[in-house]
């Protein structure tokens, strides 16, 4: 129990320190509150700096003072309330609870009360000491706490008060004479001891709340320690810790203390406390293995009570005189503390502090031995006192030198107000005076401080929790402890972050926003496909489900190259299918065009195949007939032995001027029935001499025709004036199907009728008589008539040409062939005669009257003059020649200019009734023609002159003169058929006056003639056709002789250009 | 109160922000796997709500996000054709704190699941 006894002995220190403090200040502040007001503020000054300073000195000097002065003074004052003392020593401490119990009751400033409780403690304490009645010494506990409260303030104080104690124990001489010693010391500073004795005995009155206030500031000057000390606490082992820390507190005091008065004595004091330490320490640990709660407490409980006793003991030697004189009346008591306490209350702080640090252990007495409720009470008040305290801990650190001038203000009206019931209120007023000063001073106090007192603050804080949480049970209460600890550090961490850290509001997220689906769509949603199955999904590049089909993309390598080499241009796998491809779609895109090709080339190929048959054919024929006609080479027939052909004889025979193997043969109507009914139309066949099994078209119109001729360029067109007057057109380019097809004995005819008539014409500007003769106007009249040259102009010309149309009348008629770009299948409304589809029309260019009504005519009777055949000049096609039947050829141009000569008549008389029948221009480019008279004679004219050149009178023997053609090839032989059937061809190079051959075919007879030839080709044939009575159509061909040019033709021709002039 | 835990870390580290992108994909997935063909039943929502936050924090906590509070917020509804709007807003600091949000919805239920991360300094 060593230890326990040493921890006792520290106590009991407290408690006496408190005892002597409190009732030196009491007399000292008596006394000086009467006496140094005056001094007040300087020494408030002082007091302050002293308790900065050294404190410790300073309350050991007052406390050596105030304990002589206690046992003089005190003893004549205090006498009733020692007396009571005495008296409830002998009652016992259950009566001293009660008494205090009813005193905190009616009194707020229960620790005045537990003061005199204490004092009464403190005595009985020290004579039943060795009893350690534990009641009592809780008791005392609590006075010692509440005495803590008021007197802590001064460490120094309870140093001093303890090394009595020790002194008392220990040899007395020593602390005789240290008493002595500061006694002296004392002495210098009563003044300022009363001073605060003054000081604390207003605050006395104010709560004690507000005293351990002062506790805080006392704290705050031992910060350092202190918060180690807090440290520690933390730990929980609070109450040992806060002993060995006020141990070492003492032991520094002590120290000091020695070396400035008693070295020997504080020595002694170090042991003791040494010991103590040592005690604490293995009590410390016995408490740290031993987690047994009612063990430890016991423990506890009687080492506070020894502590307690010990303490009282020790002082109460010190003091027994002084607890008589105070033990007396309560009243007079408290007056005394009253004015003891503001002395005592700077020092009051550790006080207070131990006070705090027992408390948790006073909870547990209680609960253990559940004393009187005066313990709890004063419990209760302690915790809220400490509560009080840590709210105010910061105003109050440097209030004290403000606190003390109000105190000594206060002081005065106290004492009045001692007895008076209503001092409670007064004591609170004055309480919230102090408070307003203290913020006052606390504004003016260091930043350094208050930093501390921060920290201490904080700490106490903890503190007090934490002893709140052992009551109940220490496990959890430590774990609370932790956890506030935790939380209290968070805390700390949350106010340091918030500086740093940037709270702000963020915007409203929108989690989600599910519109409301209308009925229906709910509706189609849930069963709208109920009875529907999906069965592909055609494409959706980000989904690779299986249910994805997707045809692939076919590709083909291909490679293409240019310029191509080796006849490649692009190739690959499958080039060659693509290309085959390629052309059967195009043939079939071009099948039109197709068609058309191979139409024509048809046509080519029949032409090509019929010519070689011909020609085989001829050969025979030729050399069979070689016989018949001298002048022959050879003969083909051309097939008129057509159905429809039957019976009809060939009225006239035409060769294109380009395309000269092309034959027109016009056929007129016949008398003779035939099988097909065509009998009243004129048939015009369109040849090929190579091919001559059948005709290429077969034209047809209702009259007789009496003339016809080709278009001037290609073999379009057929002109052909009629009978009637009329000028029609056939156009050979017009598609078969739109004409007639007739089946003739197993062939297909297609029959067609003129694309142009000009029957529908106003009779205005047509024919009134059958039109004679028609000719195309060719606009290259200036050459000389070179059918190349013709060609081609006509070929730049289009179909753009003039015609010229001649009736019996004499009138010449002058027709633009227009060909329309497009036909109308229905037919034009304002061209009637043209053809539904027809492309080619005949527009009335202009008219005129080519004969002179001459009165000599008439007079002499031959009848009205007619106008027989038509021809243009080749040179100039303004220049017109007409045959007359007057034997004269009439020489006009189209714009009625006067030509010379007018007429071109015959040699030997002006003018007889003989029809011109046959005239023809010289192929060879001279101005030369021949004219075919019906008497029988042949002329030879100049364009120049009117007079013939030469005139054959007797050759034909009198027979009219049909036909007369120059050779094409040769511009010295002309062909002349008469009508007695002889065919006279006329090489004038060999003979001048008498036809080279004259051939008389009288078997079938001769009906009409043509002269066909090719010049400008190397292999140039030329020939005759010739029409037989009986419909038969021969071709004869030429010799050589008669084919070929010489040098001498042309020159025949000049000499007898030459020998007119 | 030791001077050296004063220093804070105040900012995450880079690897460790919370990145609301990669967040999402993980809720997603979770969300898919675990409603696929799902059908609401009010039994079973609210078992399996927490069930989803709890996979859900505890797969995000694999990911890393040191430092972080993450907070799971689940919800579950029917599809029954009414309007649905959910709104969130936070007091936070908003260069560390972020949130993912992922909603998975099938014929019968909606699923909102939602992640804040707030740092913790």
């Amino acid at each position: 129990m060593d230890p326990v006894k040493k921890i006792t002995k520290e106590d009991t220190w407290r408690s006496d320190d408190l005892k002597v403090h409190i009732e030196a200040h009491n007399e000292e502040s008596k006394r000086r509150s009467k006496r140094e007001e005056e001094h007040r503020k300087y020494r408030d000054g002082e007091s302050l700096d002293r308790r900065h300073r050294d404190p410790d000195r300073d309350a050991r000097r007052e406390k050596e003072k105030q304990r002589e002065r206690e046992s003089t003074r005190e003893k004549s004052k205090h006498r009733d309330p020692d007396r009571n003392r005495n008296q409830d020593d002998k009652l016992g401490d259950i009566r001293e609870d009660r008494y205090k119990e009813r005193k905190r009751e009616r009194d707020n400033r229960q620790g005045d009360e537990e003061e005199k409780g204490h004092n009464r403690g403190e005595k009985e304490n020290s004579e039943r000491r060795r009893d350690r009645e534990k009641d009592r010494y809780k008791d005392r506990d609590i006075e010692v706490h509440n005495q803590g409260d008021r007197g802590t303030n001064r460490e120094g104080e309870k140093d001093r008060d303890r090394r009595r104690a020790e002194r008392d124990r220990e040899p007395k001489s020593e602390t005789d004479r240290r008493k002595e010693e500061r006694r002296d010391r004392e002495k210098d500073e009563r003044e300022r001891d009363k001073e605060r004795e003054r000081e604390r005995r207003e605050r006395h009155r104010a709560r004690e709340s507000e005293q351990r206030r002062h506790e805080y500031e006392e704290k705050q000057r031992d910060g350092e320690r202190r918060v180690r000390r807090s440290d520690k606490e933390h730990s929980g082992h609070k109450e040992k810790e806060h002993r060995r820390e006020r141990e070492d507190r003492e032991k520094r005091r002590r120290d000091k203390e020695s070396h400035v008065a008693h070295t020997s004595h504080s020595r002694e004091v170090e042991q003791q406390h040494q010991e103590r330490k040592e005690s604490k320490d293995v009590f410390h640990s016995i408490k740290d293995g031993d987690r047994e709660k009612a063990r430890e407490r016991e423990e506890r409980d009687k080492r506070r009570e020894k502590g307690h006793k010990e303490a009282s003991e020790s002082k109460r030697s010190d003091r027994e005189r002084k607890h008589k004189d105070s033990s007396g009346h309560d009243l007079s008591e408290r007056i005394n503390r009253d004015k003891e306490e503001p002395t005592k209350i700077p020092q009051l702080t550790w006080r207070s502090i131990q006070a705090e640090m027992s408390d948790p252990e006073i909870p547990v007495e209680n609960e253990e031995n559940k004393q009187s409720s005066k313990d709890h009470n004063d419990y209760e008040e302690d915790f809220e006192d400490y509560e009080e305290d840590f709210e105010d801990v910061d105003e109050e650190e440097d209030d004290n030198e403000e606190e003390e001038k109000e105190e000594h203000d206060k002081k005065l009206r106290e004492v009045k107000r001692e007895l008076s019931p209503k001092r409670r209120e007064e004591i609170e007023a004055v309480q919230r005076a102090i408070d307003e000063e203290n913020e006052r001073i606390y504004s003016a106090r260091s930043k350094a401080t208050t930093a501390e007192s921060a920290v201490t603050q904080r700490e106490r804080n903890s503190d007090r929790s934490r002893t709140h949480g052992k009551i109940i049970d220490f496990v959890s209460a430590k774990q609370r402890e932790v956890s506030q600890k935790v939380a209290k550090k968070q805390k700390q961490r949350s106010e340091e972050l918030l500086r740093l850290i940037d709270l702000d509001f963020s915007i409203t997220f929108s989690l989600l926003d599910l519109p409301p689906v209308n009925e229906y769509d709910m509706y189609i949603k849930n069963f709208g496909t109920a009875n529907t199955k999906q069965a592909y999904v055609q494409c959706n590049e980000d989904n690779t489900d299986r249910d994805i089909q997707t045809e692939e993309v076919n590709m083909t390598d291909k490679w293409t190259q240019h310029p191509p080499e080796a006849n490649a241009a692009c190739g690959g796998s499958k080039a060659s299918e693509d290309s085959a491809d390629e052309s059967t779609s195009r043939i079939n895109t071009n099948s039109q065009r197709l068609t058309a090709f191979l139409r024509s080339a048809a046509q080519v190929m029949a032409v090509l195949i019929e010519e070689n048959m011909a020609e085989s054919n001829s050969v025979k024929r030729l050399r069979s007939q070689t016989d018949a006609l001298s002048f022959s080479d050879g003969c083909i027939q051309l097939n008129t032995k057509l159905p429809f052909l039957h019976g009809r004889q060939v009225s006239l025979l035409q060769f294109s001027q380009v395309q000269r193997q092309t034959l027109l043969s016009v056929h007129p109507p016949s008398s003779k029935s035939s099988a097909v009914r065509l009998d009243s139309e004129t048939i015009i066949c369109v040849w090929n001499i190579w091919e001559p099994s059948r005709p290429q078209k077969i034209l047809l119109y209702e009259s007789e025709v009496r003339c016809c001729c080709f278009s001037p360029g290609k073999v379009t067109l057929v002109f052909a004036g009629t009978e009637i007057g009329s000028v029609v057109v056939w156009d050979l380019r017009e598609h078969s199907g739109t004409h007639v097809n007739l089946v003739v004995g197993k062939e297909l005819w297609t029959l067609r009728y003129p694309t142009f008539s000009t029957d529908a014409v106003l009779s205005v500007v047509g024919h009134l008589s059958p039109v004679v003769s028609i000719e195309p106007v060719l606009a290259t009249a200036d050459t000389s008539s070179k059918s190349t040259l013709t060609a081609d102009i006509d070929e730049s010309l289009g179909l753009s040409f003039q015609l010229g149309s001649l009736d019996e009348n004499g009138v010449l008629t002058l027709w633009v062939v227009v060909e329309l770009q497009k036909g109308n299948d229905s037919g034009s409304q304002t061209d009637l005669g043209l053809r539904p589809g027809g492309k080619v029309k005949l527009l009335h260019s202009s008219s005129l009257q080519t004969t002179e009504k001459s009165p000599q005519d008439v007079i002499m009777g031959f009848g009205p003059p007619v106008s027989l055949q038509l021809k243009f000049l080749p040179s100039d096609s303004n220049h017109y020649f007409i045959c007359t039947n007057m034997g004269l050829v009439r020489h006009g141009t189209r714009h009625s200019l006067k030509v010379l000569p007018k007429l071109y008549r015959s040699q030997f008389d002006s003018c007889r009734p003989v029809e011109v029948t046959a005239l023809d221009f010289s192929p060879s480019g001279e101005p030369l023609f021949l004219v075919g008279c019906g008497d029988g004679t042949v002329r030879l004219h100049s364009v120049l002159r009117e007079d013939p050149l030469m005139e054959w009178s007797g050759c034909s023997s009198g027979a009219s003169i049909l036909s007369v053609q120059w050779s094409p090839t040769r511009p010295a032989v002309f062909c002349v058929l008469d009508a007695a059937s002889d065919l006279h061809i006329w090489d004038m190079t060999v003979k001048d006056h008498v036809p080279f051959v004259t051939e008389n075919i009288h078997n079938d007879r001769v009906t009409a003639m043509a002269v066909f030839g090719e010049p400008a080709k190397q292999n140039t044939f030329s020939g005759v056709a010739l029409a037989k009575q009986s419909g038969k159509v021969e071709i004869q061909y030429f010799k050589e002789s008669l084919t070929v040019p010489n040098a001498y033709d042309k020159e025949k021709l000049k000499s007898f250009l030459d020998n007119a002039f | 109160m030791d001077a050296g835990a004063n220093t804070y870390l105040i900012r995450p580290n880079y690897k460790d922000k919370f990145k609301a992108g990669a967040v999402r994909e993980c809720v997603r997935e979770i969300l898919r796997e675990q409603l696929y063909g799902v059908q609401y039943n009010p039994d079973e929502v609210p078992t399996l709500t927490t069930s989803l936050a709890d996979s859900i924090k505890n797969k995000l906590r694999d990911m890393g996000f040191d430092r972080y509070k993450l907070i799971v917020q689940v919800v579950v509804g029917e599809q029954r054709g009414e309007g649905v709007k959910m709104a969130a807003r936070c007091f936070w600091d908003a260069d560390t704190d972020s949130y993912a949000q992922e909603i998975f919805m099938n014929d019968s239920l909606f699923c909102v699941a939602a992640v804040f991360g707030v740092y913790y300094y």
